[in-house]
């Protein structure tokens, strides 16, 4: 297994190369940081140009001159400033981003997690019933409703609710973190829209997961020899319902810690998606590759974490 | 002797098929039914699908429709007062410039759909090609095919979204091609998949001894038999395109007004939750709704092909 984790690694190293030169290029082609700067900028002189020029090799071409010297920086753990928040190190943004991410990300995969699960077993071992409908009914919806359509929704009736009664239980915008009451009032609106995003889809999928274990053969036996039912669903079905689940966690793992751009932009949530956005609008090349890499290197590495759990968790998988 | 037992074990079949026929009332005819036949049997018996496929329909008719018999055009400005309140002449309430949101909203499903068909479209083609090819010749073909496909996979869709939008964005073709662009890979994967499968099988082993070309192993011989999973994909395409759309649109990145789509008309709501809700829930429930019925019927399309599904919901 360790042979084939090195050897996924590093498959996964031109995979990365690839995916960085494709969006440092976009990047670059999307407007150039100058512009950007000087449109907003009215004391700036030639030396100031010149500068900025110098500073991101703008008279050298995209490709490779200058993704080849972002990339040598970013190798030895230099990622570059940020050119609208006062030339700060990229890296100590992403750090600080990221920990306000976590705080969303965090809580919200929990009970992604075991929401999923029990919903989709509930739903799969009553399938057909009342609650099953509810659930996938549910689900339905969830899946097909727009994210920041929930995320509004949500805005809209805790400002209803201020509207009619006076009070105010959520906040709903912005981050407060100073005490821990402030903490679940701030940060209750983006985990509920962050859990809708994936708990939908996830138990949807945990439900045809189970269904499958439900109807093979060993629960059969199990049933048949007469174990109780709290027993073949919990000890026997369970442990292999969850297996295919595994790699669904740690793609939404990923994608929840590299940012949730949509629900962090609504709730004013000061997060690494945000930042993405208005790094983008901003024309901030070097602070776009960061979150960029983040999200890239989240991905990767939790896929190949998936990967091997997999094997962990069911013996038949064999890597070679 | 042996004529008389052989003719009477024949008489008894003969009673106990009239017998059975009795019993059920009717004769018995087995029909040959077509694949396809069977599966749009299925899919009538599906009645969440059946449902939604019908209010698919009358939403899209209503979007052509409605506008036409609207005394407002959706870029006439101060059709009435602005941010009226639903009334009778503007049910739908206007905007901040006193357009009619209901001809707008109506456009605006008109441009979506229209996006969202375009979307699944190009999706489908772009992923069927990439994902039958990469299946069917396997080897470096493949290995390099899956490689630009797990590129994609891998690359945050929404950064690219985002750039791509920014740079080359605003008109409905534009939005939906760069959607598609990078909606492809789902699609390419299942494909790929099937063909995998189905290139083993012995019905493609003869047609190669028969001496058909690559070609017309793929798109006469395997093709047809990929058609229910690549039909179901699309569908679920075109709920995906919609939801993208609005995403989009709700960073300002999407088709730029006057031209209405749901997403952006969501997007010029969004500011106004506290007093004119009505103009974000509009537009945020046919969204929901079209992609609540696009799924649904999806999932019964899915239900429908699989020949193992036991009982349809």
């Amino acid at each position: 297994m360790l042979i084939y984790a090195v050897r996924r690694i590093i498959a996964t190293i031109p995979l990365v190369l690839a995916a960085t030169s494709i969006v440092f290029v976009l990047t670059s082609l999307g407007g150039d940081p100058v512009t950007a700067k000087l449109a907003t900028c009215t004391t700036c002189d030639a030396s100031a140009y010149q500068r900025l020029i110098d500073l991101y090799e703008l008279d050298k071409p995209i490709y490779p001159q200058r993704y080849l010297s972002w990339l040598t920086d970013a190798v030895s753990g230099d990622l570059g400033v940020s050119l609208t928040q006062g030339e700060r190190p990229v890296k100590d943004i992403l750090i600080e981003r990221g920990k306000n991410t976590f705080m969303i990300a965090i809580p919200a995969f929990l009970l992604i997690a075991a929401g999923a699960v029990a919903f989709g077993v509930y739903s799969a071992v009553r399938q057909y019933s009342i609650s099953d409908y509810v659930i996938t009914g549910a689900s339905f919806i969830g899946i097909s409703m727009p994210t920041f359509f929930f995320g509004l929704l949500l805005q809209f009736f805790v400002v209803y609710w201020l509207q009619k009664t006076g009070q105010k239980f959520f906040y709903t915008s912005g981050i407060h973190i100073d005490t821990f009451t402030e903490y679940i009032k701030s940060a209750s609106l983006p985990i509920m829209t962050l859990i809708l995003v994936s708990l939908a889809g996830e138990s949807r999928f945990q439900r045809a997961a189970t269904l499958e274990v439900i109807n093979s053969d060993y629960i059969r036996t199990a049933r048949a020899k007469g174990l109780p039912e709290r027993t073949v669903i919990f000890k026997h079905a369970l442990r292999n319902a969850l297996i295919p689940l595994v790699t669904v966690w740690a793609l939404d793992f990923a994608a929840l810690l590299s940012g949730a751009v949509v629900t962090e932009t609504i709730f004013a949530w000061p997060g690494l998606g945000r930042e993405l956005i208005s790094a983008t609008f901003a024309q901030d090349l070097d602070l776009m590759m960061g979150v960029t890499v983040v999200a890239i290197f989240l991905t990767v590495s939790f896929n190949l974490i998936a990967d091997l759990l997999y094997g962990v968790l069911d013996p038949r998988i064999r890597f070679d | 002797m042996e004529s008389w037992t052989r003719g009477s074990a024949l008489t008894e079949i003969k009673v106990s098929e009239t017998a059975l026929e009795l019993a059920i009332g009717e004769e018995i005819t087995t029909e040959a039914k077509s694949l396809g036949r069977q599966t749009w049997e299925r899919l009538l018996h599906h009645r969440l699908a059946v449902g939604s496929g019908v209010i698919l329909i009358l939403l899209s008719i209503s979007f052509w429709v409605v506008p036409n018999f609207s005394p407002y055009l959706f870029d006439q400005v101060a059709a009435g007062p602005p941010r009226s309140a639903p009334s009778m002449s503007h049910p739908f309430g206007t905007d901040p410039i006193g357009r009619d949101l209901m001809v707008r909203t109506f456009t605006g499903g008109q441009y979506s759909i229209r996006i969202a068909a375009l979307v699944a479209i190009t999706t489908t083609l772009i992923g069927a090609v990439i994902g039958a090819i990469s299946g069917f010749f396997g080897r470096w073909v493949d290995a390099s095919l899956s490689w630009i496909t797990n590129m994609v996979l891998v690359i945050p869709a929404l950064v690219v979204l985002l750039v791509l939008a920014l740079r080359y964005g605003s008109g409905p073709w534009a939005i939906a091609f760069i959607i598609a662009a990078l909606s492809w890979p789902r699609i390419a994967r299942i494909v790929r998949g099937l063909f995998l499968t189905f290139k083993e099988q012995d019905f493609v082993q003869a047609a190669r001894a028969a001496g058909a070309k690559p070609a017309r192993i793929m798109f006469r011989h395997i093709l047809p038999n990929t058609f229910g999973p690549i039909m179901v994909e699309t569908t679920l395409n075109v709920g995906a395109a919609i939801i993208l759309e609005s995403t989009l649109s709700f960073f300002s990145l999407g088709v730029r007004p006057p031209t209405p789509t749901l997403g952006n008309l969501m997007e010029a709501a969004k500011g106004a939750i506290d007093s004119r809700a009505y103009e974000l829930l509009i537009p945020g429930a046919i969204v929901t709704l079209i992609s609540l019925c696009v799924n649904f019927l999806g999932d019964g399309l899915r239900d429908a092909l699989d020949p193992t599904t036991k009982r349809s919901r």
